[in-house]
């Protein structure tokens, strides 16, 4: 199967090739030769193509994968999938997954397309939902010595599989999420901040989100890609210069002698990308990247062309179902997106207080995007959940993830601790069930230090990537081996570990770039809905 | 089926949402465990990289006399070069890995507004900061565990501010400031003191961190063009030596350098300009006169008990590279000191909740090397707030600037500036102070 790149995308626009290391790939490579005993193929009742393999010796604990969001059009270089093409948890960074382990650990594994009636990806959250438990229905009449049934899945799959444990509790034991998204509304909204704060300095041609949804399929689609492809041009340029040159835009700072890299640096800050990434670790410096200057720019650079580009397509395929319209900023407080931590710690990069200042000052003057009520209304209710689930819930998420926050896994528990201690309280007052506090978040870290320079002291993007911590649905053999041997002994159980777990020393023989830190908490979202 | 080579099914045990631990980390009935942040190594480290040694030999000292109630202190310090990703790295180490009890004395205030938050949020005691940023210490809602090391710049710029603004009514002031929370606290101070500035005429500024890029050569040939007469620098002590250095090569002569106590640092000042090639006798020479402020005793000053016996106990335990005595571990021993006696107040049953407690609750009563009251309470965790103004001989002494030493006290808000008549507690016998 082809790999597509967003880079490749990129160059057939004509814009300079951007920074070794941002490849989205949405197709993953053939798996690995598979000791299996037994395949089985077919169609669920809609249509979608399903795989299953169970070992020879199977233990009765059979996994259900449900891979992340896939745009459902083809443009340049992008060729929509076809069939079965993630089995089990897929590592982008080591371009494999893991079916050969897990079908030799006796775990029977299976996937479905995930495609709607009529052919679709996209946005198909409901539809996902009952592809979902019709799979587990059509694994449990094949095979009849599963006893438990885990689903699992990546980054957009996550709404399916906590909206599908909600509406069908009994159909499965244990429940993994892999980078996954929580709320999209969240997400996406600082996603569209993201277009707009670009608008504001850097291209003033850039609509953003106000123009996804406003065309459909194919139409629309490139539509969504033509604003990305802007964005895609600001990055080549910035990939060059380091942003070095000073803003032109707005007007009022064109004067101001701020570099456009402060600019660039605020905003990501402002909608929360990570200051690590692939290669800027924001500690190791060099006579050009001092830490408290710029590292932080440059790996906010290094993220922003995944972050863009897979949040274009997935904000169309969302403004598709609310309608145009669906973002609004007209009531967003800029000034309060910026932490104090942020504003002190990378009070360099941004050039100082007083660019900070004259910065925040000109934003909140510029106009506003006034969204569509009913689109708004459609897209802050967008698969919303109850966080009623008392199955085993384990949430992986990488701490520098440029894609899906980890912050949406800390999201996800502070939700459903809400929930828990809701539901207690009622409870100990005489209604409803006793509820069970099954859920446990795990983080990979970067290492602390991984960044590699250049004799001419430029960061090095051609040098491997930090090896854990970073990137999208990009972790080890053993953090995804880990994760999956604690579902399968949860769905046995029924009892996730408790968080206490991960600080254990035999937890910490599972990676040595896994959180071992009960208590920790990655940077949080910027919105919660 | 076992999860891991030796997980049972059982070793997983479920709780309900995560409950408080039964004793703290970092006690038991042997050992305490403190923790500290600072830059030991890289440019911001001269003069600050002996304040952990310091406050190490004087907690070596209190359990060479048995300890707290019995428990050896031991303080694990990493360095965080003052880059703040560091500080964050190093933070998680020493609570995961160390599991301190409580931080003391970390340093900086850009990198540890990087890890306060944390810090508080997990209920950690972090103790006497190195920072006068008074945004860590006005709202304790906001940080409930963190108090203060040192005076807010605030308190320490409204002093100085009308110190000069009664001194020199008719002389034209100007200031050069780091455009970062340090540099905009003591804006803020000077201002309040009825001082007025404009900006890029009598008042400029760097951005923090570039003044040894730019050399602020701009800066100054903009005080000078606009007959600036009193310069005031609130900036770190890097950015104080270039500042002189580079007015001397512009022939700039104020009649007067006032810098924060922050940036006047001798030690700091020295050894920078010592990396170009400036002498020990000519950096003296350009340090003379500086007027400046303090909230302790001059470290050249072996009349004051806390000097002598903290110089003694320096002396017999500091096991560090650099053991000169100067305002560095003058101050890394006070920090130690006031532990010592918070850890001590809290009583036998010692947890984060009671320390934090003890000092909210005494602080008025707690004593220190300072000649300045703390000002510890529920409502305020700042430290020091009076000060006393010097000018610096040719020794590098900070000296009284009448020849007598007048305490002056303050908020970090609009109050005014009157004489303290706050009187230090008399030194224990044994230099240990065991509890208010």
């Amino acid at each position: 199967m082809k790999k597509i790149t967003i880079r490749k995308f990129i160059a057939t626009l004509g814009a300079s090739a951007l920074i070794v290391g941002g490849t989205l790939t949405l197709i993953p490579s053939a798996n690995a030769a598979d000791p299996v005993v037994e395949t089985t193929t077919g169609k669920l009742a809609n249509g979608a193509t399903y795989l299953m393999k169970v070992p020879a010796r199977f233990n009765g604990t059979f996994f259900i994968w449900n891979h992340g969001f896939r745009p459902s059009y083809p443009y340049p270089s992008y060729t929509v999938p076809a069939g079965v093409e993630e089995l089990t948890p897929y590592s982008v960074n080591l371009k494999a997954d893991v079916t050969a382990q897990m079908l030799k650990a006796g775990y029977g594994v299976a996937s479905y397309d995930r495609v709607s009636t009529g052919g679709l990806h996209g946005w198909n959250t409901t539809d996902g939902v009952e592809m979902l438990k019709d799979m587990v229905d059509t694994a449990h009449a094949k095979y009849t010595t599963i006893k438990k049934v885990v689903v699992y899945g990546s980054s957009g799959a996550a709404p399916v599989i906590n909206q599908f444990i909600e509406k069908y509790p009994d159909k499965a034991d244990a429940v993994g999420l892999m980078a996954g998204l929580t709320t999209p509304s969240a997400a996406i909204q600082s996603l569209c901040d993201y277009f707009y704060l670009l608008s504001v300095f850097a291209d003033p041609t850039i609509k953003g989100c106000a123009a996804f949804g406003v065309a459909k399929g194919v139409a629309g689609h490139m539509a969504a890609l033509g604003e990305f492809a802007k964005a895609g041009a600001l990055l080549s340029g910035w990939s060059k210069d380091l942003g070095s040159l000073p803003l032109a835009y707005p007007a009022p700072l064109a004067t101001s002698g701020i570099p456009q890299r402060s600019a660039l640096l605020l905003s990501g800050l402002i909608v929360g990308l990570p200051t690590k990434s692939a290669h800027m670790d924001g500690i190791s410096t060099s006579a050009v990247i001092a830490e408290q200057s710029i590292n932080a720019t440059v790996a906010i650079l290094e993220n922003s062309q995944d972050a863009l580009g897979t949040g274009t397509l997935a904000g169309q395929a969302i403004g598709e179902i609310t309608g145009p319209g669906f973002y609004d900023n007209t009531k967003t407080d800029w000034s309060a997106l910026l932490s104090a931590a942020d504003s002190g710690r990378y009070n360099l990069g941004l050039s100082g207080d007083d660019a900070i200042a004259g910065m925040l000052g000109v934003l909140k003057m510029m106009p506003r995007v006034k969204g569509d009520p009913a689109a708004v209304a459609k897209f802050k209710a967008l698969d919303k959940i109850n966080y009623t689930s008392d199955k085993p819930t384990i949430l992986l998420s990488n701490d520098a993830d440029r894609l899906v926050f980890a912050g949406n896994s800390a999201l996800y528990v502070s939700n459903a601790q809400a929930s828990y201690k809701a539901r207690l309280a009622k409870y100990k007052a005489g209604t409803g069930t006793k509820p069970v506090w099954n859920t446990l978040a795990l983080y990979a870290l970067t290492p602390e230090t991984y960044t590699k320079y250049t004799d001419k002291g430029l960061p090095d993007f051609t040098a491997a990537p930090a090896v854990s911590g970073v990137g999208h649905q990009s972790f080890t053999e053993a953090q995804m081996m880990g994760w999956v041997k604690l579902l399968a002994q949860s769905a046995k159980t029924g009892k996730a570990p408790s968080q206490k777990f991960v600080g254990s020393a035999i937890f910490a023989k599972i990676d040595p770039n896994l959180n071992t830190d009960p208590d920790f908490l990655p940077n949080l979202l910027k919105y919660k809905s | 089926m076992a999860l891991v080579a030796g997980v049972t099914v059982s070793s997983l045990a479920v709780t309900a949402l995560p409950a408080t631990a039964a004793t703290d980390p970092g006690v038991t009935s042997s050992e305490i465990v403190l923790g500290m942040q600072l830059p030991q190594s890289g440019p911001a480290s001269p003069g600050y990289n002996k304040v952990d040694d310091a406050a190490r030999a004087y907690f070596d000292y209190v359990n060479s006399k048995g300890g707290i109630y019995g428990r050896k202190v031991r303080l694990e310090v990493r360095d965080d070069q003052y880059k703040a990703g560091l500080t964050v790295s190093s933070a998680s180490s020493l609570i995961n890995k160390d599991k301190v009890f409580a931080f003391i004395g970390s340093i900086g205030t850009q990198t540890h507004i990087s890890v306060i938050s944390d810090i508080n949020r997990r209920g950690i005691p972090d103790l006497f900061v190195n920072s006068g940023y008074s945004g860590f210490y006005t709202n304790p809602q906001t940080y409930p565990t963190t108090f203060a090391g040192l005076g807010t710049y605030v308190v320490e710029s409204k002093i100085v501010g009308k110190y000069i603004k009664d001194t020199y009514p008719t002389k034209k002031v100007g200031i050069l400031y780091q455009t970062d929370d340090f540099g905009r606290n003591a804006l803020q101070g000077f201002t309040t003191a009825g001082l007025s500035f404009e900006a890029k005429k009598t008042a400029v500024n760097f951005i923090a961190g570039t003044q040894g890029s730019i050399g602020l050569a701009s800066q100054l040939t903009a005080l000078k063009a606009n007959g600036v007469e009193i310069v005031i620098i609130a900036a770190v002590a890097s950015a104080t030596a270039i500042a002189v250095a580079t007015a001397a090569q512009l022939g700039y002569k104020p009649d007067k350098w006032v810098v924060t106590s922050v940036g006047a640092d001798a030690t700091t000042f020295q050894t920078i300009l010592g990396s170009k090639g400036v002498t020990p006798a000519v950096s003296a020479g350009m340090l003379a006169g500086i007027i400046s402020a303090s909230h302790a005793p001059s470290p050249g000053d072996t009349t004051d008990e806390y000097v002598a016996a903290f110089k003694k106990i320096n002396d017999d335990f500091n096991k560090g590279p650099d053991k000169r005595w100067d305002n560095n571990v003058l101050q890394g021993m006070n920090i130690a000191y006031m532990a010592t006696e918070a850890l001590f107040g809290t009583g036998s049953n010692l947890t984060r909740k009671g320390i934090i407690s003890y000092i909210e609750n005494n602080g008025s009563k707690m004593s220190s090397a300072a000649l300045s009251p703390l000002g510890y309470s529920r409502t305020s965790h700042e430290a020091f707030t009076a000060f006393w103004i010097g000018a610096y001989d040719g020794a590098t002494v900070l000296k009284p600037i009448t020849g007598t030493r007048v305490l002056y006290t303050t908020d970090s808000g609009t109050g005014p500036v009157t004489v303290s008549n706050y009187m230090r507690p008399a030194l224990p016998a044994d230099a240990i102070a065991k509890g208010a």
